[in-house]
């Protein structure tokens, strides 16, 4: 069983919130409901400064404070490693909400639970690749399995020393981030 | 990014759970040690404890989204232990039906109320314990959220319980007072609760605010809005001011009055308590900063 996750490289993003928009087609969002964000830090100072992109969006915890407080148990990981809201059992507690640390989850009011990023997981068990993955035009994310030495994934973070928001958080996630 | 989610119908739960379960021990306290002559307080504690803790589980399920609209999901709340609300479910339901037969026995309401009479005591000792877990739990269901540094500590469910008892025996001594005005030398003796719980509960605050401070950038970032920020008015007049030290200084003239000061002035005291109480809970949900990601 693979244990996906994803590589982003932030020095090629550029902000065009294309992942953005795939995402919300993918899963068939609204307009303001969203499962992934970019984040945008200045640096630098005149004359030379920059704006960096960052794209964030839920980091599949290998130990996760959302699934740990969800008292209906609708926050479960999938063999793949997956962390997913059952719909049918969700009540809308919104205590994961609370408990994620990197505040990735969507409440979802018309529905009356809470969503989030879900690596698009229908997709990929059929073969496919996430929307915000196959989307980017500057193909800023990697995915693939953690577990293989010899994925693209397992490699580009094997090169560039790729780390996670916050390691110090201790929830170990699977999103790895290229920060130069 | 999603804003915080929790607002005034969470903040009403952690309040009325809390001064629920403190003026049903407020009420024990009271039964076991209090003179014959005088069992006001006990039994306006009895009565308030049930309903209380049962107005703020509704303010709980009112909070809910999904589950709300198809009430049966909520049988799914208990899947969890890991989950504090999956234990939260199991000590609520536990306790609302303790605390309301408590309060039919000790006042003797209808003819349950005297059946249970001689239970009473079973009553006092398996209610104490559920409220003191009802009190504790509203603390240790937002000190486990690391998504909250400044709720992360376990000095939270400390402050929590001691502010419970404060406010339970300022609503057991409201109650006391709506019962019979004229116990008022009662309530000069338990205004040397009020005297040793917001003690307590001052230096719990003071802990906490001065811990967060050196503990991690957030929980200083949650702490300095309340005693510099957006929220210091509120931080130092609510919570401070009117929720602790008017209420404080009067109960100590109180207690050496003996029975002497103005009854405005008593009850005056336990509403400022519960103003404070209220206060300190909402203050410390808006208080709320997640960790830096990026």
């Amino acid at each position: 069983m693979p244990r996906y996750g994803i590589a982003i490289d932030i020095t090629k993003c550029i902000g065009c919130h294309s992942c953005q928009v795939a995402c919300q087609n993918q899963n068939g969002l609204a307009c303001n409901e969203e499962f992934n964000w970019i984040r945008e830090r200045e640096h630098g100072r005149s004359p030379s400064f920059g704006k960096r992109f960052i794209p964030v969006q839920c980091n599949h915890c290998e130990d996760p404070p959302c699934q740990r407080v969800c008292p209906t148990g609708a926050t479960h990981t999938t063999p793949e490693g997956v962390v997913l809201v059952n719909p049918k059992t969700c009540v809308g507690c919104k205590y994961c909400v609370e408990a994620c640390p990197y505040k990735m989850r969507m409440l979802m009011h018309h529905l009356g639970i809470v969503e989030k990023c879900n690596f698009c997981i229908e997709l990929v068990r059929r073969g496919g690749t996430p929307a915000c993955v196959s989307t980017c035009p500057t193909q800023v994310r990697i995915f693939g399995d953690l577990d293989d030495p010899d994925s693209e994934i397992s490699r580009f973070i094997a090169e560039t020393g790729a780390q996670p928001l916050r390691p110090d958080l201790n929830t170990r996630p699977k999103i790895f981030y290229k920060r130069s | 990014m999603p804003e915080s989610p929790w607002g005034w119908l969470i903040i009403s739960y952690l309040f009325l759970a809390g001064a629920g379960a403190g003026a049903f021990l407020a009420a024990v306290a009271c039964d076991l040690l209090a003179p014959d002559w005088s069992k006001a307080l006990a039994r306006a504690g009895s009565l308030a404890a049930g309903p209380l803790v049962a107005i703020g589980t509704v303010c709980l399920v009112l909070d809910l989204e999904a589950g709300l609209w198809e009430p049966w999901r909520q049988i799914y709340l208990v899947n969890n232990l890991n989950s504090m609300i999956s234990w939260g479910v199991i000590i609520l339901g536990l306790f609302i039906p303790v605390a309301f037969l408590y309060g039919v026995a000790l006042n003797e309401i209808t003819i349950v109320g005297k059946r249970l009479k001689p239970y009473l005591r079973h009553l006092e000792v398996v209610g104490s314990v559920l409220a003191l877990s009802t009190a504790t739990y509203t603390g240790v269901l937002i000190a486990v959220v690391n998504g909250v540094p400044f709720w992360n500590t376990p000095l939270m469910p400390v402050l929590f319980l001691v502010s419970a008892i404060s406010t339970g025996l300022a609503v057991a001594m409201i109650g006391a007072a709506i019962i019979d005005i004229n116990t008022i030398r009662t309530l000069s003796n338990f205004a040397l609760g009020h005297v040793i719980f917001l003690s307590m509960e001052a230096l719990a605050l003071v802990l906490l605010v001065f811990m967060s401070l050196t503990r991690s950038v957030e929980a200083a970032a949650s702490a300095n809005l309340l005693i510099s920020g957006m929220l210091s008015p509120y931080f130092w007049v609510l919570v401070v001011m009117l929720g602790m030290v008017v209420p404080f200084a009067l109960s100590i003239v109180e207690y050496y009055e003996y029975g002497e000061m103005p009854k405005s002035l008593v009850v005056g005291a336990d509403v400022l308590v519960l103003v404070g109480g209220m206060s300190l809970r909402a203050l410390i949900v808006f208080s709320a900063t997640s960790p830096q990601i990026v």
